[in-house]
């Protein structure tokens, strides 16, 4: 079963030619992003490429994580959300790459309907079930984020914050990484905090 | 109104997890029992005493160590104590590695607990009305299946104080007993680590984790790569150790506190490791001892009896001596055993000397010669005929002939043992690798007493035949099944001299092996020429003497033609393997999306050919080699290759085969992993899958 689904995978990876890097070897920062195809809820398909000359966010999540729920109950991944897309011009994808059957899959109805009932403004949620995409970027958790600049060079990796917690009165005196980041980026400096340790829920890959 | 407030407080923080629960006593949250408990019933003032926070996950569900490795989170601890009152750290007993698909987490399964030192001012009770001391704790801790819960809650331990000698709180003995048992030993021996190319190094001078096998957690969370497992080198003064870092390194601390635990979990060190540089010197030195290798030559020596090149020659033999043939019984044996041990000595002086004059040989070199090759084919198949009773050779060496005088018989013993040595040379057991690889980068004199080891392990059945005779009651009674048995005995021979035909092919072509087929049949008319009425003389003989010769120099000229004949340059399509470079094995390491399995090899190893039948070429293996992306290098030391010897050199072997695996984000300084002498495809396909 593990073995086909690894041919599958590997596969699948040379058909739609969407992974420029090894199966489960990190990104580096600086280097260029892992370049992807993938799908969202309304069955538009989304590469990369599409975004060239705008920064892109990438999130990790799973709707019932408690560290997702962490900063979707507080409002702070809505709010970077926004942030991101309204000041800086950016393109956020929200990528689930939940198993069918485990926790945090959704069919694309469900996942706008959290998007809708969480208020939140995601560019587009892309629908990773077989893991494809998360394996390229080897997404470790939810929630993880990545930002790709308008080069497509990987800028930064890791957490939303700096306190490893499921306690959402933790967030004001966290440090964001996400909004450090893309403040910096838009002065023109380089990130501080270009990787972090990222912290969360495994993310519920398909074996 | 205090309490009031402090409920209050829980109550708001309760809207963000679920119930904030608060103790004394079991705590229930989903998926967890928490409480604060003591091992004492009371405590003295002034000592200190074990408390603990008792933590007990459904089955199946663990909550976290110090470090929680890939994703988790460890437990944390907010105290409130009174005024002096010590309580020390956490003292986190040892933990369980938790594979969680392909991430590594570390922490603890069903119910245990964290325990901590309390201490109560030794003055506690002259200037307090209190005869008891409480312990608040705020925790908050992640309980994870494969799912997570967060949870919290508020624990408060009241525990009295007396001046007493304490009593033990039966109830939670054996926890504690267990808590204490996990704790690391701490263990203080030299120890630095450096961080390079993507590989955290430690090394630790301590020799008692120079053997068996261990585990590694390091302490400080975001370091390594804890799914990536570490690869363990013995070093003269105890271990190096290396892993991966993680991809999400934001730093390295100036100091590591790592925990090595015993793969059977009854051993476990604390070693605090500051940054340094590692010395190179204690690197890749042989480690066995010198009696280690002595004992498996030893071991080696006495399988090479059961090989089928040499175990019909010997057990003929053997049958002779005990027949009771010769009055000399341990005479015979000595002469043997000098025989043997003679021979031995002489091969590995060449091949020392050889090595000495810089020549990049190893053993089975006497192998890569096609003449030597040519000439134990003659060798055997003669032998083989002898068996067969077609003609009259050599069954005076192998103890069958009439010994009309003990000396000659002794004489006869003795090329008994020379021709056990010859009949074994092709044959490799699988012991012999280990130890002849090390022996050839001993000084020589230990070099020369592994070699002897070796001969002295092939005559000891015989010689121990010979010295006790009594043995011989075990082996069945002499009689005209003995004929029987030799005849048998002879195709065992036939099909060693095919095998070596075989290699000959593979070193010439098929013009030099039709050479040597005529070079055999020349033999076997020269031996049954000579056989013919040896009573006869005059002219005839002559003639028959000169045929003799004449067929001989034919057999030998054949060889020497066959020798010089190019190796045919064929070139498998269907092979999944390239031919072994150092340069292209150099790029194909630093390549960090290629993993690498190296196979050395020759056609006259037996074991290289029956691993590569049962394990290499099975479709299991091939498909993993597809799979995981793993380039197969194959090195042919068929023929004597000096890139190849240095390889072997590398890895403390010199003789074939030696399987290496390179995994692709290089491994302890890309070092690899040597497999097993012995495969299976599980073997194979396990070690590709953690690559």
């Amino acid at each position: 079963m593990k073995k086909h689904s690894m041919v599958n995978t590997a596969l699948g990876s040379l058909l739609c030619l969407c992974l420029a890097s090894p199966l489960w070897a990190a990104p580096q920062v600086g280097q260029p992003a892992p370049a992807f195809t993938a799908t969202d809820t309304q069955g538009v398909t989304h590469n990369l490429s599409d975004f060239a000359g705008q920064t892109v966010i990438l999130e990790w999540t799973n709707h019932d994580c408690p560290f997702v729920v962490k900063h979707y109950s507080a409002g702070n991944m809505q709010e970077q959300q926004r942030m991101a897309r309204e000041d800086h011009d950016a393109v956020w994808l929200t990528i689930i790459s939940s198993a069918p059957g485990t926790q945090g899959h959704v069919s694309p109805e469900q996942a706008d309907e959290l998007t809708a009932s969480r208020n939140a403004h995601p560019t587009a949620v892309l629908l990773d079930e077989e893991g494809i995409v998360g394996r390229a970027y080897d997404a470790r958790v939810t929630p993880h984020m990545y930002i790709i600049d308008g080069d497509g060079i990987l800028r930064y990796m890791g957490a939303i914050d700096s306190n490893p917690s499921a306690n959402p009165a933790d967030i004001p005196s966290s440090t964001q990484y996400v909004v450090e980041a893309l403040t910096a980026m838009a002065a023109g400096e380089d990130v501080a905090q270009s990787v972090t340790r990222p912290y969360g829920c495994t993310v519920k890959y398909a074996d | 109104m205090t309490r009031w407030i402090t409920l209050f407080c829980a109550l708001t923080m309760a809207l963000w997890a679920p119930a904030h629960a608060l103790g004394p006593g079991p705590i229930q949250q989903p998926h967890i029992e928490v409480e604060l408990i003591a091992a004492d019933t009371a405590i003295q003032p002034g000592q200190p005493s074990l408390i603990g926070v008792r933590m007990q996950p459904d089955p199946g569900w663990h909550t976290y160590w110090v470090n929680p490795g890939d994703s988790g989170l460890t437990t944390t601890f907010n105290w409130t104590l009174p005024d002096g009152v010590q309580l020390s750290e956490v003292m986190w007993p040892i933990p369980k590695a938790l594979p969680i698909a392909h991430l590594m987490n570390y922490g603890y399964e069903g119910n245990h607990v964290l325990p901590l030192q309390l201490t109560v001012p030794s003055d506690w009770l002259d200037d307090r009305l209190d005869d008891s001391v409480v312990v608040d704790l705020h925790t908050d801790w992640l309980v994870c299946e494969i799912d997570c819960v967060p949870g919290s809650a508020r624990l408060r331990l009241t525990l009295p104080v007396t001046q007493d000698s304490p009593t033990e709180d039966a109830r939670h003995r054996d926890l504690f007993a267990q808590a204490m048992a996990d704790q690391p030993k701490r263990l203080e021996a030299p120890a630095r680590f450096s961080h390079e190319a993507g590989q955290l190094s430690l090394q630790i001078d301590a020799l008692e984790l120079a053997d068996g096998e261990w585990q590694l957690f390091v302490e400080q969370a975001n370091v390594v790569d804890h799914a990536k497992p570490p690869f363990f080198a013995s070093t003269e003064m105890g271990v190096q150790i290396a892993q991966p870092l993680s991809p999400f390194l934001a730093g390295v601390p100036e100091q590591l506190d790592v925990v090595l635990v015993a793969a059977d979990r009854s051993i476990a060190y604390a070693v605090e490791v500051p940054m340094g540089d590692l010395g190179t010197a204690t690197m890749a030195a042989p480690t066995q001892a010198l009696w280690w290798v002595v004992v498996l030559a030893l071991l080696g020596g006495v399988l090479l009896n059961l090989m089928p090149c040499v175990f019909p020659v010997l057990s003929i033999k053997a049958l002779s001596l005990v027949s009771g043939q010769g009055q000399h019984h341990a005479a015979h044996g000595w002469a043997y055993t000098a025989g043997v041990m003679v021979s031995f000595a002489l091969l590995a002086g060449g091949l020392l000397a050889l090595r000495a004059a810089g020549e990049a040989i190893g053993w089975g070199f006497q192998l890569q010669s096609p003449w030597i090759i040519g000439l134990l084919a003659y060798l055997f198949f003669a032998l083989g005929l002898s068996l067969s009773g077609v003609v009259q050779f050599g069954t005076r060496l192998m103890g069958l002939g009439a010994q009309t005088t003990a000396n000659e018989g002794l004489r006869g013993s003795f090329f008994t043992g020379v021709l056990a040595c010859v009949v074994a040379s092709p044959c490799t057991a699988p012991f012999m690798g280990t130890a002849l690889g090390v022996a050839i980068l001993l000084p020589w004199a230990q070099a020369m007493v592994v070699f002897l080891a070796l001969g002295f392990g092939l005559a000891l059945p015989m010689l121990a035949l010979s010295l006790m005779p009594r043995l011989g009651q075990w082996l069945p009674r002499p009689g005209p099944w003995m004929e029987t048995f030799s005849q048998l005995m002879a195709f065992p021979l036939y099909l060693a001299v095919v095998w070596l035909l075989w290699v000959l092919a593979r070193q010439t072509d098929a013009n030099g092996l039709a050479l040597v087929l005529a070079g055999l049949v020349a033999i076997a008319f020269a031996l049954w020429l000579a056989g013919r009425d040896r009573q006869s003389a005059g002219t005839g003989a002559t003639i028959r003497h000169l045929m003799v010769v004449l067929s001989l120099i034919f057999a030998i000229a054949a060889l020497g033609t066959a020798a010089r004949q190019a190796p045919s340059t064929t070139v498998d399509t269907q092979a999944n393997w390239v031919p072994y470079s150092a340069q292209r094995l150099a790029e194909l390491k630093a390549d960090p999306d290629t993993a690498v399995l190296v196979n050395m090899t020759a056609d006259w190893c037996v074991t290289c050919l029956v691993n590569e039948r049962v394990a290499l070429n099975t479709v299991a293996v091939r498909e993993a080699l597809t799979a995981h992306n793993v380039v197969y290098m194959k090195g042919d030391w068929t023929r004597r290759d000096s890139a190849i010897t240095d390889y072997l050199a590398q890895y403390q072997r010199n003789g074939v085969p030696l399987y290496v695996v390179y995994r692709r984000d290089g491994g302890i300084d890309g070092e690899g992993r040597v497999l097993p002498q012995v495969l299976s495809p599980g073997i194979v396909v396990q070690a590709l899958e953690t690559l």
